[in-house]
């Protein structure tokens, strides 16, 4: 909402600057976007150089025949003037910009010239050249009644301070400059001016109920509805002042009718419409639901197809208004219009908003009843718009109006207490500083005998209990006062879960080990399910669409992270950058047939392409291979102190030998693997990668907890390495597995230190050495101990897995 | 060598000639290993020493207890040099030894490579431990939601104008489900669940249909909620205001401007003082010496009623903050658009 700080002034004496006043309104709940100004600049005494003058002689340049060489009057003297425009002549009064004058949107003041010869003090303006049209012909002829030599930003409001307000939704009554002078009179203290008053006088010995029959068949969308007709009206452009207003408004002046109905748009906030009279079929107008399918074309030269229930303004033969939104193409006043039907009513906000959502179609007039709009401003509206139609269209106010209402405004009474302010606050108010405050801000305010009750102003539906009007000393009394303090009494723990915090575990593992976390976005492009390869029937193609995604490439919800995770790896590729190590933190998102909402699970998940160990002129190593992977998915676990198993995976987007399932507490967490070739070509990524998966759920779970001592100090353990010869395919974790079993209890830890094929190991068979650490809880381990438990394990592992022992 | 020990050793030519040999080479042993043949030649069990002494017993017996002491003096001086010797010997060979390992210092060391969290992580953790110092919780609630719990039990009925403020992401299919456009709706959802005292803080992922410089899709929110029987406005503002010289400096303060929000009334928006300029004024805070870090409110009875607490026994109050704004007011970023763009090179400054 732009304010025109002349404009606001005419309704309040603010006495502070537009940045004193910008300050003061932000701290109050008005928040100023941007202080601009609107038409000639205003600094170094530039208006002092744009003055009224008056055309003493013109005569022809001696020089050129299309230009006159006039003698101005500029009150203090005379100044010869060069002049090209010929819609003047002597007598008129004119806008004339002096030497040193800078004109709106030019670099460099205007110079005293000799043109052709003839020296030229000065330049009589266009109204193109003063910002007040686009386009103008010849130079402004000012009324009569401007004074000559006065300057002219007095006389038209050509230069002014504007504020940009960012108005709540909660405020419609703010989006006029009226409402904004209340506003500013309430917060400053200063006076406001009464409103926009005054009457034309009616004319005639016809009534506007002769002549037009109006109805209102949906009143639930339409409180009220009223029109006033005014007969033999001029169109023609709106005198300078005028336009200088709809200009500063960020408007475009069009013609007298329509300006003077934005006019008074800007200035009370109530939307208006002018119909042509004449172009209204039957001399009838129903307010009444669309049907569905019918259309109008709106001023915008638009072909609108209506559904059923949007709010429509109709005349005999066919819509005529989409209303509160945008009038029709039909009867829009024209430069032959002679009689117009002004109307000024309330729809109803919720309707003009989905009406306005469906049509795509926003306009000044809808973004103000979509709000809800005071219902007593139809009446002002129509009687300031009548009386400027009189005195600047020349045209006759036509006796009687419509005012169709549903039922007339009676004011809320709102019960306050007093001690309930300080409660809410934190501090207190005095009683008389709360009616002050109200009192400014247009409330009543009664003294009953348990505190205040305020009657709410019709413009401030906003204001509904107790608490709203608490809002409102508040914000007027000043936030500034409020002591600042902590809750008293807190009866609660804080901190983290123990599930938060194995979370901040897990990633700060992985962070440590050398990932690098990336954040992406939580939707996907829809083909991720191909490019994985996965199963005509896998669920996770199963996704959650989006019904209005800003792109294909943001369109639906993953189920997976890996999708995001080689997208990333592969602009971090085509970045040139080295050793894309990264994970991720986050949601997948599953539909769950027959429920509303999907299932959330959180998971973390990453994928290596690079060294873990650096780069670097000493030794390298750390190739990002599935034992990497697998590594990372160890220390994932290590830093929850929880455990996990393997089983091949069988996963369609990963290396089917390079892969496996993470099972944790029997149930399946995850998986580890390397990527399958196809997958990889797929999201264009040249270089090998392993990626995981694993659920935060199952992680959570597999966590300890608190760790509980275990003395393995008091008697020291006694260590073996043991090499066997096995089957080359036997999995490692059944020799560790039979180890166990028959070491028990003594055996603690087993580790695969060494795995060899070839050499004299003989075809099809592998060496696997281990290392045994044997403890006992209450004595130290003699030789014979270790001996026979050893002897157990070798024989075991003759008889389950027809092992030999390696010498 | 005492002269006493001299004069026996010339009264005994056959003791002086091996003293004065033995002597003379361990003082010109240059290694320890050429000490080490002198030792054993002259020390040794085969040495003329050696052999002198064993044959003691076989000497006219007045010469016995001479040669006998004397060639154990002897034995004991030439220990005791060739020890010294041996020190000597030592230490400049380890002075060699150390001077050959001497490496080029200035080559870089073994890399031990970290990953990095990313910085809305890092922001997220700081501003969660803040408020769990205060004694706060962290809840978390559904990003695909309903339209009830996102508007409607906000106090955002349908047809609000308050709605259309959010451009929504709408799940297909189904015309009440939504990705959330904040994290207020889990305000509803801890309070469905819980009875007063409920004091928690909500962070997560939220989403709205916008895309430009100084939007993306998708981004974090923190949402705090206390209420409790006599929570003022007063205790909101001193919440903020140690939250804010946590985050930003001790030295920060906070302003409250009233606003709108549909959920809180009264509703502010919070300004910190710029942490740039020190509220002197400069670009970022747009002269105005304050920069906008969130909005808050008391909650609005009307929530309440959602929930089914009762208006008149319970207060409280909410706030809801970007995630985003906070790491770029701390870091000093400029483009949004970065944290989403997972560029290592991005991530790894952090």
């Amino acid at each position: 909402m732009k304010v025109p700080l002349t404009w606001l002034t005419e309704y309040v004496d603010v006495k502070l600057t537009a940045a004193e006043l910008a300050e003061r309104m932000a701290l109050t709940g008005t928040e100023v976007e941007r202080i601009s100004h609107a038409g000639l600049p205003a600094t170094g005494g530039n208006l002092d150089r744009f003055i009224v003058g008056k055309v003493a002689s013109r005569d022809r340049h001696p020089n050129a025949d299309k230009l006159s060489l006039c003698q101005v009057d500029t009150g203090a003297g005379t100044e010869q003037i060069v002049c090209g425009a010929a819609n003047f002549q002597a007598g008129d009064k004119v806008a004339v910009c002096l030497p040193g004058g800078l004109l709106p949107g030019r670099d460099e003041p205007l110079s005293a010239a000799v043109i052709r010869g003839v020296e030229s003090r000065g330049m009589m303006c266009s109204e193109a050249e003063l910002g007040l049209s686009t386009e103008a012909e010849g130079i402004m002829i000012l009324p009569e009644d401007a004074p000559v030599g006065g300057r002219l930003a007095d006389y038209i409001p050509l230069s002014d301070e504007v504020l940009e307000l960012e108005v709540t939704p909660n405020r419609p009554d703010c989006l006029s400059i009226y409402g904004v002078a209340r506003e500013v009179a309430a917060i400053t203290g200063r006076k406001l001016k009464p409103p926009p008053a005054g009457e034309a006088d009616p004319r005639g010995d016809d009534r506007i109920d002769e002549i037009i029959s109006v109805g209102v068949a949906d009143s639930d969308l339409c409180p009220r509805y009223g029109a006033r007709l005014i007969a033999g009206v001029k169109v023609a452009p709106s005198p300078p002042w005028l336009k200088a207003r709809i200009v500063a408004a960020g408007m475009r002046p069009v013609n007298n009718v329509v300006d003077i109905t934005n006019y008074v748009m800007w200035t009370l906030g109530e939307p208006m419409h002018a119909f042509d009279l004449a172009r209204i079929s039957g001399r009838q107008l129903m307010v009444r639901r669309a049907v569905k399918d019918e259309e109008i074309i709106t001023i915008d030269g638009t072909v609108r197809r209506l559904s059923a229930g949007m709010l429509l303004i109709a005349d005999a033969e066919k819509p005529v208004a989409v209303a509160g939104i945008m009038g029709g193409e039909t009867s829009e006043v024209s430069a032959g219009t002679t009689d117009i039907l002004l109307e000024a009513a309330n729809f109803q906000g919720r309707s003009v908003l989905e009406t306005s959502m469906a049509l795509g179609l926003r306009s000044e007039s809808s973004t103000r009843f979509e709000k809800g709009l005071d219902q007593e401003l139809v009446p002002q509206a129509l009687a300031m718009a009548s009386r400027l139609m009189v005195e600047i269209a020349g045209g006759r106010l036509v006796p009687g109006q419509i005012d169709i209402q549903q039922r007339p405004f009676l004011p809320e009474a709102v019960p306050l207490r007093t001690d309930r302010v300080e409660a809410l606050l934190g501090i207190a108010v005095p009683v008389a500083e709360i009616e002050a405050i109200l009192t400014r801000l247009g409330f009543e305010v009664e003294e009953k005998e348990d505190g205040l009750l305020v009657l709410v102003p019709s413009f401030r539906a906003d204001v509904e209990r107790e608490v709203d009007l608490i809002e409102e000393i508040a914000r007027v009394f000043g936030l500034e006062l409020v002591p600042p303090t902590l809750p008293s009494g807190m009866r609660v723990l804080g901190g983290l879960t123990s599930g938060q915090a194995v979370r901040r575990a897990a990633v700060r593992a992985l962070a440590e080990r050398g990932l690098s976390e990336i954040i992406s976005y939580s939707f996907i492009m829809p083909d991720f399910a191909d490019r994985l390869r996965l199963d005509p029937g896998d669920e996770r193609r199963q996704v959650v669409a989006l019904a209005n995604p800003l792109s294909v490439e943001q369109s639906v919800m993953r189920t997976m992270m890996l999708p995001s995770l080689l997208g990333t790896l592969a602009a971090n590729l085509s970045l040139q950058n080295q050793d894309i190590n990264i994970f991720e933190q986050g949601r997948i998102y599953l539909p769950v047939p027959g429920e509303k909402l999907c299932d959330e699970r959180r998971v973390i998940a990453g994928c290596l392409s690079g060294s873990l160990k650096g780069h670097s002129w000493l030794a390298g190593g750390g190739e990002a291979d599935f034992f990497a992977g697998k590594g990372i998915v160890e220390a994932l676990f290590a830093s929850v102190a929880g455990s996990f198993s393997v089983e091949r995976a069988e996963e369609t987007f990963l290396h089917p030998g390079k892969s496996a399932a993470v099972i944790a507490g029997g149930r399946r967490a995850g998986y580890v693997g390397e990527v399958h070739p196809l997958v990889l070509e797929a999201y264009d990524i040249d270089i090998p990668v392993v990626a995981f998966e694993i659920a935060e759920a199952e992680l959570i779970a597999s966590s300890a907890g608190i760790i509980v001592f275990a003395d393995l100090i008091t008697y020291p353990a006694s260590f073996q390495d043991l090499a066997i010869v096995v089957e080359e395919d036997l999995p490692a974790a059944e020799i560790v597995k039979v180890v166990r079993e028959a070491g028990a209890p003594l055996l603690q830890t087993v580790r695969v230190f060494d795995v060899y094929a070839g050499g004299s190991i003989g075809d099809g068979k592998k060496s696997v050495a281990l290392n045994l650490e044997f403890r006992s809880a209450d004595r130290t381990l003699t030789d014979e101990d270790v001996a026979s438990v050893r002897a157990a394990i070798i024989d075991a592992l003759k008889d389950k897995l027809n092992a030999a022992l390696r010498e | 060598m005492s002269g006493d020990l001299r004069k026996q050793l010339e009264a005994h030519a056959g003791l002086a000639l091996i003293y004065e040999e033995a002597w003379a080479e361990i003082e010109r042993a240059e290694t320890t290993a050429g000490l080490e043949e002198a030792r054993v030649k002259h020390l040794g069990r085969k040495s003329q020493l050696s052999s002198l002494l064993r044959s003691i017993p076989e000497l006219p017996a007045a010469e016995r207890p001479v040669v006998g002491k004397f060639g154990n003096q002897v034995r004991t001086v030439l220990e005791a040099a060739l020890a010294e010797r041996k020190k000597v010997l030592e230490a400049a060979e380890l002075e060699r030894r150390l001077s050959r390992e001497s490496v080029d210092i200035t080559l870089p060391g073994q890399p031990f490579p970290r990953g990095h969290l990313h910085l809305i992580t890092q922001t997220l953790w700081q501003i969660e431990d803040f408020f769990s110092g205060l004694g706060y919780r962290i809840a978390e609630g559904p990003e695909v939601e309903t339209d009830y719990y996102n508007f409607t039990a906000l106090n955002t009925p349908e047809g609000h104008p308050a709605r259309s403020l959010h451009d929504t992401f709408f799940v297909e299919g189904k015309p009440e489900v939504l990705l959330r456009t904040h994290t207020s709706p889990v305000q509803i959802r801890v309070m469905e669940k819980e009875d007063p005292p409920v004091y928690v803080i909500i962070p997560g992922r939220v989403y709205r249909r916008d895309s430009d410089a100084t939007h993306t899709p998708m981004f974090h929110q923190v949402e705090g909620l206390a209420v409790d029987e006599h929570i003022t406005m007063g205790d909101l503002k001193g919440t903020l205001e140690a939250f804010a010289k946590s985050m930003f400096g001790a030295e920060r303060e906070i302003r409250l401007r009233p606003h709108y929000f549909p959920f809180t009334e009264p509703s502010v928006e919070v300004d910190v003082s710029c942490m740039i300029c020190s509220g002197a004024g400069c670009r970022s805070c747009k002269y105005s010496g304050w920069l906008e870090i969130l909005g808050a409110g008391m909650v609005d009875p009307n929530v309440f009623g959602f929930v089914g607490y009762e208006p008149d026994e319970v207060q409280g109050f909410a706030f809801g903050m970007g995630v985003e704004r906070i790491a770029m007011l701390r870091h000093g970023m400029t483009d949004l658009r970065m944290f989403y763009d997972n560029d290592l090179r991005f991530i790894k400054q952090f």
